[in-house]
């Protein structure tokens, strides 16, 4: 047996390190390339939203790779996230790969055991009491693990803009994340962080610019995965923004299993309340937080708010048309950008740098 | 009884499966009916949000009632069924529509949930019945009564399409035709009931189609639970109640019982573009009997003529299958 999981931002180091700790056989699929893409076009229809085509794109590599247990996410309704393995099932099926399916539901319910039980009990079959034994320690390992990478995130995105060589930032953080994919024990991950934040923060910077403010909103796959949003957060530090964005794995896990401890879930319903004076219901997914976060980051002094969304992407659609009237009423500039399998690397980075010069008009004019 | 006011019902979305039951419950309430008439020959759409076709068509439709009637009915659809839901969009339409009307005119947007017990049909409908100030004896009446004629329009819905001339369709007044004369093809259309009814989405096609002699079968055909039947042995529960019904539908009339399958789509409809996909391999991984199949995708620059085209070679090819010792006649495939 060898488990594989789609990649998702740096999902990819806390995934392999619960099947490391747990000692399951894994198979990480092949970074996120044009040839990933390709393969999902190929395969899918061309008004299927982009994550649907890099999901089955990273399966389709792993699975050639030898890979045999799919590991997936599972999404309730109404978004098209909740049927994705339905979907993807049946034209792996065509395409000839033969696989098994494990998708972790959102939520515990008996419906999601029942659907699992025959994967479940083939499964077992397979696992020695051993792995078993170790999952909950790899299931912490990873938690710990993702936290990690999502602070040494956060630090770089505060040291991006000042970064005085630019680009400096994107290495180093590269180098800390794979110092922290290597950790193997506990305290080897917190040294690992130790030493990677310590590396961030030696990274010359100018203290006397002041970098602008901008909120990233929008589908969270999208947001998370920067070969998705084709390094967005990137781009836009290097253009002097100090990015902020909600979506992490962390507060998504939090939510899933309502366990709010630094208060992430009222966070979500302070943006679901902010959106209520535009849309009168919760459409579903992120469009709500989408609008909600818009509206109360230009209250907080944000000077933008990028938002990003896959081609025909259902949710954040009525999102998109939303905004540009919040965008109106509240005098602030909300630049959506859609994506899809197009080569459109080089459009982002125009527009962007638009973006922002127009920001720096503001600025001066105020 | 006097009238009360003009309530305007954008010709678009559900309209098109629930015209009767809206009509009536209005009406009985006193209350007169407008309902937005097509693009006509300016085809000029309002592109107030980068959506699919039937979605622009409902602001389109939403503005152009703003100056004719005094409430516009946009109720918040989001689920017309105990178990399954709506597109998420429809839950964001009034919204939509309020941004791009300006508040210009008020807008009845009351929330029909099947699965949650404050939003009944009957809880809602009393809702809008106050509203319009009408008492609760009142909107349940007329509820009763929408409801009757919402059924009556249903089981002929099938008799309606083949008889009358699209236009007509949507009129209470008009009778359904008698008995039609039987056609050598039939032909069943699958979609959205906008896809299949709206004619600035998809240029008339049953005209077309009729032109052509062909008899039409829709989803109305089928009863909820030889849909539900159709879906049992899938691995995951389809949420969608409008998607439940096309893939129910698609695999039962591609068993047989027709000649041909249509199903058509709008651009960028997120449903029917992960169905379509999943239907079109199911067909080829499990197999089955080989009826005609044709997608067609619809959107602002479809035209008539490529329509009629793509029409007529389909029925060529029904026509060939159907030939006894046709040379091209295609072997059934065996299971």
């Amino acid at each position: 047996m060898k488990v594989t999981f789609p990649h998702l931002g740096t999902m990819h180091i806390f995934c392999k390190a619960i099947a490391e700790a747990a000692q399951i056989p894994y198979i990480v699929p092949p970074e996120t390339s044009r040839k990933t893409l390709t393969l999902g076009v190929l395969h899918s229809n061309e008004c299927i939203c982009l994550p649907f085509k890099i999901i089955l794109g990273n399966f389709i590599e792993a699975l050639q790779m030898g890979a045999d247990t799919i590991v997936m996410v599972g999404s309730g309704p109404p978004c098209r996230l909740g049927l994705y393995d339905l979907v993807q099932k049946v034209i792996l099926e065509d395409m000839g790969l033969h696989y098994r399916w494990l998708t972790i539901p959102p939520r515990l319910t008996w419906q999601a055991i029942w659907k699992n039980y025959e994967e479940t009990k083939e499964l077992k079959k397979e696992l020695t009491w051993k792995n078993i034994v170790l999952f909950p320690y790899g299931l912490w390992m990873g938690w710990k693990k993702m936290m990690a990478c999502e602070g040494l995130e956060r630090l770089a995105m505060k040291v991006r803009p000042r970064e005085v060589k630019k680009g400096e930032t994107q290495k180093r953080l590269k180098r800390a994340l794979s110092w922290v994919d290597e950790a193997k024990t506990l305290r080897a991950v917190e040294e690992a962080v130790q030493k990677g934040t310590g590396f961030l923060n030696e990274i010359e910077q100018d203290h006397a610019f002041i970098p602008f403010k901008i909120a990233i909103v929008g589908e969270l796959y999208t947001v998370m995965d920067p070969h998705i949003n084709r390094g967005v957060e990137q781009k836009l530090g290097e253009l002097g923004a100090e990015v902020t964005r909600t979506s992490w794995f962390s507060t998504h896990i939090r939510r899933s299993l309502r366990w709010d401890k630094n208060r992430h879930g009222s966070e979500r319903l302070r943006f679901l309340k902010a959106s209520k004076a535009y849309l009168g219901y919760d459409v579903g997914a992120e469009c709500n937080v989408s609008i909600g976060e818009a509206i109360l980051r230009s209250r907080e002094g944000f000077e933008g708010v990028v938002h990003l969304m896959p081609f025909a992407c259902m949710p954040e659609t009525t999102a998109s048309g939303i905004l540009i009237q919040v965008g109106k009423d509240l005098d602030i500039p909300i630049l959506t950008i859609i994506l899809d399998e197009q080569e459109i690397e080089g459009r982002i980075q125009t527009l962007l740098e638009a973006f922002v010069e127009m920001l720096q008009w503001k600025r001066k004019a105020a | 009884m006097e009238e009360k006011g003009r309530i305007g019902i954008p010709r678009a979305l559900m309209y098109y499966r629930y015209f009767s039951l809206w009509h009536t419950f209005f009406e009985e309430l006193g209350w007169s009916v407008v309902v937005s008439d097509g693009l006509g020959k300016t085809g000029k759409i309002i592109y107030f949000e980068d959506s699919c076709l039937p979605m622009k068509l409902m602001v389109t439709h939403a503005v152009s009632l703003q100056d004719k009637a005094d409430h516009l009915f946009v109720p918040r659809l989001v689920s017309l069924h105990r178990s399954y839901i709506m597109c998420p969009k429809f839950r964001g339409a009034p919204d939509v529509v309020r941004l791009a009307t300006e508040g210009k005119i008020s807008i009845i947007d009351e929330t029909v949930d099947l699965q949650s017990r404050n939003h009944s049909l009957l809880q809602s409908f009393l809702r809008i019945g106050e509203k319009l100030g009408a008492s609760k004896k009142e909107a349940k009446q007329a509820l009763k009564k929408g409801e009757q004629v919402y059924s009556k329009f249903k089981e002929e819905s099938i008799d309606r399409i083949n008889g009358l001339p699209l236009r007509d369709l949507f009129q209470l007044r008009i009778p359904t035709p008698g008995k039609r004369k039987e056609s050598t093809l039939r032909v069943a259309f699958v979609g959205h009931p906008y896809n299949l009814f709206d004619s600035d989405i998809n240029k008339d096609i049953f005209t077309l189609t009729k032109s052509l002699g062909i008899e039409i079968f829709t989803s109305d055909f089928l009863s909820e639970k030889e849909i539900d039947r159709e879906l049992s042995d899938l691995s995951k529960e389809i949420y969608w109640s409008s998607g439940r019904e096309i893939v129910g539908a698609l695999f039962h009339f591609l068993k047989g019982g027709v000649d041909g399958v249509v199903f058509l789509t709008s651009f960028k409809c997120g449903i029917d573009a992960l169905l379509q996909e999943f239907i079109k391999r199911s067909r080829k991984v499990h197999g089955g009997a080989n009826v005609p199949f044709l997608v067609l995708s619809f959107d602002e620059h479809t035209g008539r003529e490529g329509l009629l085209t793509r029409l007529e070679a389909f029925k060529d090819v029904m026509e060939q299958r159907k030939a006894p010792n046709s040379k091209h006649q295609i072997p059934k495939k065996s299971q």
